[in-house]
């Protein structure tokens, strides 16, 4: 997965410039979650898919869903993020 | 489990009552065979079935699950044995295949019972047929999961 | 937050109820594979009390999903013991394929949903 939150000020950026400041507003955690689950998720997807092609015991449904579970977690990391840039563009306009 | 293995359980089925309904049909075919090779009547042949466990596949031991184990059987048969009862004489002195005493032994095959022995494999290997198009249909919908 | 959304308590039960449908195919495939095995009897689960079962830690659910299989009472046997019905397997079988269609086109309007509310915006 190539860097999702590229576009963001680096002081948003989880893991990096935590301590330059105050933390602005509960976004960071929820990017953060957010992208954790995708990752997460999408290890499973791959792990289940894999386990159906190989006929290690698992359904098609189970694998279509964990799947499906990715693909949305992944939708709303982006929403997340594309939410997070646009609000931080918003504040940054303001700023004279 | 699951996808494979449900096939082959039906697939399973579908190859044992076919053996059975060929036998069947060599029976019926030879209900009036009092010489064979081996000296003596046709022996009417019976099939033995035997349930055969499914080796476990191996589990993915992932918290949210989706592996499972058997408990579901698939069957082979295990062989093909020749009936005990003994054969049906007839008197028939002209007959080269008679006795010293004028009998002939004919192999004991009732038409009626082996009949109703094929048509009782027949429905069954349509029944696992139908098992099969429920695996399929159920592969399916599953895919359209993503939809 | 994110997470509940994704991972429902009622997306949880779909996906258990799609398990529980296709563990009971395996076994009525089972049955009627040996619908002419002597001494073989016929095997079930049972579909509710599989469903209610737990869902183990919640969130991502059972991890060791083997349902309770046993022997169904109250069928007749004939001589060399077995007692799988053609009917009552003939039955289920198209039963059970029913239920799993409506549980995945439950499921599938579920996650439109879901698609829906995250393009909106709403998380």
């Amino acid at each position: 997965m190539t860097n999702p939150i590229s576009g963001l000020p680096p002081a948003l950026v989880p893991g990096e410039g935590k301590t330059t400041g105050p933390r602005e507003w509960g976004f960071v955690e929820t990017l953060r979650g957010a992208i954790d689950q995708a990752e997460q998720l999408q290890g499973e997807a791959e792990s289940k898919v894999s386990g159906l092609l190989q006929g290690n015991g698992i359904d098609v449904h189970s694998a279509m869903i964990a799947v499906e579970k990715a693909d949305l977690s992944f939708q709303l990391m982006m929403q997340v993020r594309n939410k997070i840039v646009a609000a931080y563009q918003e504040i940054s306009r303001m700023q004279f | 489990m699951n996808l494979f293995g449900m096939l082959e359980i039906s697939g399973s089925g579908m190859t044992a009552e076919r053996q059975r309904a060929q036998v069947v049909v060599s029976n019926m075919a030879n209900a009036q065979t009092t010489h064979t090779p081996e000296g003596g009547p046709y022996k009417r042949q019976l099939v033995v079935f035997r349930a055969q466990r499914q080796p476990q596949f191996p589990v993915i031991m992932l918290a949210s699950g989706g592996a499972r184990s058997g408990g579901a059987e698939s069957v082979r048969v295990q062989q093909v044995v020749a009936d005990k009862k003994p054969p049906l004489l007839r008197y028939e002195p002209g007959n080269p295949d008679a006795d010293t005493k004028g009998y002939v032994a004919y192999p004991n095959i009732d038409p009626v019972e082996e009949m109703t022995d094929l048509l009782g494999a027949v429905r069954a290997y349509e029944l696992n047929a139908s098992a099969v198009q429920a695996a399929k249909s159920m592969i399916q919908q599953s895919l359209d999961i993503l939809k | 937050m994110p997470r509940s959304m994704i991972d429902s308590p009622e997306l949880q039960a779909l996906s258990r109820f799609l398990d529980v449908s296709a563990s009971r195919t395996e076994l009525i495939t089972s049955n009627l594979a040996n619908i002419d095995t002597p001494g073989y009897r016929t095997r079930d689960i049972n579909f509710r009390q599989e469903l209610e079962r737990a869902s183990g830690d919640g969130e991502f659910a059972y991890a060791d999903f083997a349902p309770a299989v046993r022997e169904v009472r109250g069928l007749a046997s004939r001589p060399d013991g077995n007692n799988v019905s053609l009917e009552r397997e003939g039955l289920l079988l198209a039963e059970t394929q029913l239920r799993f269609q409506v549980g995945v086109q439950v499921l599938q309007a579920e996650y439109h949903r879901i698609v829906s509310a995250i393009k909106e915006g709403g998380s």
